[in-house]
């Protein structure tokens, strides 16, 4: 079964990297549906293409990642997301997993944590 | 009557410390290589440092002020190699030298907590001009050297007490 996935983040290319780890380490069961710059773009995507799995920024400009978390698990709560933010305090992972994420990976990561946290997510 | 004004201190050594930490694993966990992080000074007279690119983090909450990633261009290519990107414009390298500044802002919360409250970064180049930072304090500028670029942190930030 394929999973579709949306890629949420400020930096162009950080969405890349994370977009080319996942053909480059073959997750086969990954289709790629979308890249987003902000919060606002991703809730937008999230309502087209209704993503099983989502990759947040938190720090993004327009909307949040905190915001985006909460909209995004009200309107599809089947939704898993992991978290990839540069925000390194215990407070802001513990609020992201009480608003509904499934998972939490610090920048700066390597291709391994990154594929380690996904397969993770998708089990 | 009007709100009392916050009481502002300078950060601690310790507090720097946690900044050249994030710098030395940031090139370390991307590159596989450590920085290697020199002596932090203050910055009692002159302009900040600029370089080829620069990315600015305003900060809010507990803390007030900046923090500054300059580097050049040279240093931001081999990041984004690293990275496996392939192309190499002006932009990737502004969205790099920004995501860098992110990283370490918001990587020092992990010592300095979620009081250290930072925005999406403003990028520009050389010939650009950084947005002014709300600090008082003096700056400190944490140099430090990749390979055989140098780069530097510019902290600027007031504690709020």
């Amino acid at each position: 079964m394929t999973l579709k996935l949306l890629i949420v983040d400020d930096s162009t290319v950080i969405r890349n990297r994370i977009a080319r780890l996942c053909q480059d380490m073959r997750l086969p069961c990954l289709e790629i549906v979308g890249l987003a710059g902000d919060g606002r773009q991703a809730l937008a995507l999230a309502e087209q293409f209704r993503p099983q799995l989502v990759t947040m920024d938190l720090t993004m400009p327009q909307m949040d990642g905190d915001e985006c978390i909460s909209r995004i698990v009200d309107r599809l709560p089947e939704t898993r997301i992991l978290v990839v933010s540069a925000l390194s305090d215990k407070a802001t992972a513990l609020k992201a997993i009480k608003k509904g994420a499934q998972g939490f990976l610090r920048k700066p990561f390597s291709d391994e944590q990154l594929v380690e946290s996904l397969l993770e997510l998708i089990r | 009557m009007t709100a009392p004004t916050p009481i502002k201190k300078a950060l601690k050594p310790a507090d720097v410390e946690v900044f050249a930490e994030t710098i030395g694993h940031y090139f370390e966990r991307i590159t596989g290589e450590k920085a290697l992080v020199r002596t932090a000074y203050l910055l009692e007279t002159e302009a900040p440092p600029q370089d080829d690119f620069n990315g600015m983090i305003i900060v809010h909450g507990s803390y007030q002020g900046s923090v500054c990633f300059a580097a050049p261009r040279g240093l931001l290519t081999h990041v984004l190699m690293r990275m496996g990107q392939q192309e190499y414009s002006d932009a990737d390298h502004l969205d790099i030298v920004g995501e860098i500044a992110n990283t370490l802002a918001g990587r020092a919360r992990r010592v300095l907590g979620e009081g250290l409250e930072i925005t999406p970064p403003h990028t520009y180049t050389r010939a650009g001009r950084a947005l002014p930072s709300p600090a008082s304090g003096t700056p400190l500028v944490i140099p430090f050297t990749w390979q055989i670029y140098a780069a530097v942190l510019v902290v600027h930030l007031d504690v709020l007490g």
